[in-house]
């Protein structure tokens, strides 16, 4: 973790408030294992969690309110926090408050059970014990007030513009990040609702057409690196007639070398890829959910590397990331971001180590061959125990299929990343377009069964 | 000369997940998997019914089992690093008997394995420590902590005598370290590639030991000598077993084959396939009236019987 980088700034992801061990709270883009983190997880949920009632209909504040959330809903309630400021401030208050509701530092223990767990409370308060309670508060306002703006003008705004209006308030930009989420988490509102989006990260390419209501519209093919995912308005109508499948890449430099590969005329004619670089951001995942909700029939896969991170992302694509649950609240108009469907690619430890020379089975005689297997280093084994232990990949667990393949890689101590397919006679992409269609004649097979 | 075995039994779904480690007893055999239950099945009758199920042992589940050969004593160690021992009852009903209670954490302890009589417990370990316990004494003290060069012990043995441990590592390495003085006896060369599974034969003269190379190699562990090298297997040697009398050794591969080799004549004498999933475990029974027999389970979540076909 950054503890060395900039303390200052650091300091502001920390909880106010909390004696819990420094550090225990650092906010981390991926989930790092550490020790402290699965402790805090651990007390955490041991500990009985008092909810703040925030909602005006005095609901307890569980994520399952079931009132409308829109924009007005969202400016009114906006308005109130900051109203309440002001009142503070007018009444020469020697404290002023700012109740939050964070997600932050969760585990995912309880995934499992379907329920997502209740956020925790954190006060924010001015002045506060420390200069760094003050500045903190003044964030957490600071965004409202953005927030309020782009509501009121109706424009839509990224966590990135956010930060470069404030650098040297905000220090960096997790700092943002986290702050709106915790006040999408303190509404109950999917982030879109504030009118926030992330930074576009993830990038898509594919035999699709976008065409906007204004009449412009977005090739899929027209880059030939591929385009940033777009955001997907009510109003846009997405043709797909030529797309059979959508496959989902964990790596940025497989999308490109599928992207650059003679193979891509013929399958990005009939396909759409996508890659977010790593974790998925919600830009990407909202995109894929809105592929998924209009054209079930297509089948959507993921091509991660066998590792445990590998099938940490695929977890995310497929259900969500716990720190941004808020998100997946199933609403009316606010559809979550899960992808039930999603279906595991590659790769798999059977692509992996078969006997050399087997007739008929040269694929795998050839990985066997190559040295792209490695060890697993001991953040990766830890990082396996720990999705052992609950969530999806539990005893119990709704992705038996995972556990298996992160327990046979504790067996055997390998990792097998994807670019080691690229070593098969024929590339990656050849691989790909024969494990396509393996993978359709499969579900065609399915179909024929039901 | 090759001879013939015969599937005699599958436990078809023995468990729910990959069957890590099978440990028989004169009568009954241990199984383990990635769940974290151990089945007991009876190894006496024609269907080999479930004796008894112990449940919740390891919850992220189980990655090696060990039975003492000449006492009811077994032991078991889990993902999340624990090592559990198991007693079995005059009923011939298995009970908890404590656990390794040094404050191990996950890694610490990977391959084990128990003495002939049951008394030591000698573990390898993520870091290539090689650590040995006394189950008889109180607490159950560590009594040897063998120092390596630091490479992941995948796979350790106990002589049946007592005297020797051997481990086999990642880098490729074999040691095998001599008890009563506490002092490192031989590093073997010869295996350059992970090594997988090492095993004492049943007189101590002999050490197998395989891996990634897909060679199993025999050596004398008085010398320290290499003696043979049985080529054969298309995978990573996943597991090794000698037979009672140590004329065989049965081997199991990643690409799901089993092979029985004739010592005497360094000849692989019989191929099984036990589907194409990896063949983690592989052990003979010890011998009661019937004939030879040996269990395999693997990545197909089954447990199979194999006998030796008479005539």
């Amino acid at each position: 973790m950054d503890a060395d980088a900039d303390t200052d700034t650091d300091e502001l992801l920390l909880e106010p408030s909390q004696s819990s061990p420094p550090n225990s709270h650092l906010w981390v883009p991926s989930e790092q294992d550490s020790e402290d983190e699965i402790l805090q997880d651990y007390l955490e949920d041991n500990q009985p969690t008092s909810i703040t009632e925030l909602d005006e209909d005095g609901e307890s504040s569980q994520e399952s309110v079931t009132l409308v959330s829109d924009r007005d809903w969202v400016i009114g309630h906006i308005e109130d926090l900051l109203e309440s400021i002001v009142n503070g401030l007018l009444a020469e208050n020697e404290q002023l408050t700012i109740n939050l509701k964070t997600r932050s530092g969760l585990s995912r223990r309880q995934q499992d059970a379907g329920t997502i767990p209740p956020p925790r409370n954190i006060e924010i308060s001015y002045p506060g014990n420390n200069a760094q309670d003050a500045r903190r508060f003044t964030v957490v306002v600071r965004i409202l007030e953005l927030i309020h703006g782009c509501l009121i003008d109706d424009v839509v705004m990224t966590k990135r513009d956010m930060y470069y209006r404030h650098p040297d308030l905000f220090g960096k930009q997790p700092v943002v990040d986290r702050y709106v989420d915790d006040i999408a988490c303190t509404l109950g509102v999917p982030r879109s609702l504030l009118n926030v989006t992330a930074a576009a990260k993830g990038l898509v390419a594919g035999s699709f057409v976008l065409n906007r209501g204004d009449g412009t519209s977005v090739r899929g093919l027209s880059e030939p690196e591929g385009i940033l995912v777009p955001t997907i308005q009510a109003s846009d109508a997405l043709d797909m007639s030529a797309v059979h499948w959508i496959l989902v890449i964990e790596k940025e430099a497989t999308f490109r070398s599928v992207l650059s590969s003679p193979l891509w005329k013929v399958l990005g004619a009939q396909g759409l890829v996508l890659t977010a670089k790593g974790y998925p951001d919600i830009v990407s995942r909202r995109f894929l959910r809105h592929l998924a909700d209009d054209f079930p029939h297509i089948s959507m896969y993921a091509l991660v590397d066998l590792d445990p991170d590998g099938i940490h992302i695929m977890s995310t694509y497929k259900h969500g990331s716990l720190r941004l649950a808020h998100e997946d609240v199933a609403r009316r108009d606010t559809p979550g971001v899960n992808l039930p469907n999603l279906q595991w690619f590659g790769v798999q430890s059977h692509h992996i180590a078969r006997a050399p020379g087997n007739e008929g089975d040269t694929t795998t005689a050839a990985l066997a061959a190559t040295e792209g297997v490695m060890r697993l280093t001991a953040r990766d084994r830890k990082k396996a125990h720990h999705m052992l232990e609950w969530g999806v990949c539990g005893e119990h667990g709704s992705e038996p299929g995972w556990r298996a393949e992160l327990q046979r890689m504790l067996m055997l101590n390998v990792k097998v990343e994807m670019q080691i397919l690229d070593e098969l006679p024929g590339g990656l992409v050849s691989w790909l377009s024969n494990q396509l269609e393996v993978m359709r004649c499969r579900s065609a097979d399915d179909e024929m069964l039901f | 000369m090759s001879k013939q075995y015969l599937t005699l039994h599958t436990l078809s779904d023995a468990h729910p997940s990959d069957v890590f480690a099978l440990a028989p007893t004169t009568k009954s055999i241990l199984s383990a998997s990635g769940s974290s239950t151990i089945h007991i099945h009876d190894t006496t009758q024609a269907d080999f019914p479930l004796l008894q199920s112990l449940e919740g042992v390891h919850p992220l589940g189980i990655h090696h089992l060990a039975t003492a050969r000449e006492a009811r004593r077994a032991a078991s160690a889990g993902f999340e690093g624990r090592v559990k021992i198991w007693s079995e009852g005059e009923d011939g009903t298995w009970k908890a008997d404590g656990e390794i209670s040094d404050q191990l954490k996950a890694g610490d302890v990977w391959a084990i394995a128990l003495s002939a009589d049951g008394k030591y417990l000698a573990c390898s370990s993520i870091n290539g420590k090689i650590n040995v316990w006394s189950l008889a004494e109180e607490g159950k003290p560590k009594i040897r902590d063998y120092e390596t060069k630091g490479s992941f012990g995948m796979c350790v043995d106990l002589s049946r005598d007592g005297r020797f441990t051997a481990s086999g590592h990642e880098n490729g390495s074999i040691y095998v370290f001599d008890n009563d003085t506490g002092r490192l006896t031989h590093s073997l060369a010869g295996l350059v590639k992970p090594v997988r599974s090492v095993a004492f034969s049943p007189s101590t003269t002999l050490l197998a030991a395989a891996g990634d190379s897909r060679t199993i190699a025999l050596y004398d562990v008085k010398s320290g000598e290499q003696i043979a090298n049985l080529a054969g297997h298309g995978g990573w040697v996943l597991t090794l077993d000698w037979s009672d009398t140590g004329e065989y050794l049965l081997s199991g591969s990643h690409d799901g084959k089993a092979k029985i080799w004739r010592i005497e004549t360094r000849q692989c004498v019989a191929t099984h396939a036990h589907g194409d999933k990896p063949l983690w475990t592989a052990k003979w029974l010890p011998k009661s009236t019937r004939s030879e027999m040996f269990a395999l389970g693997g990545g197909n979540n089954a447990i199979s019987f194999y006998r030796e076909a008479a005539g």
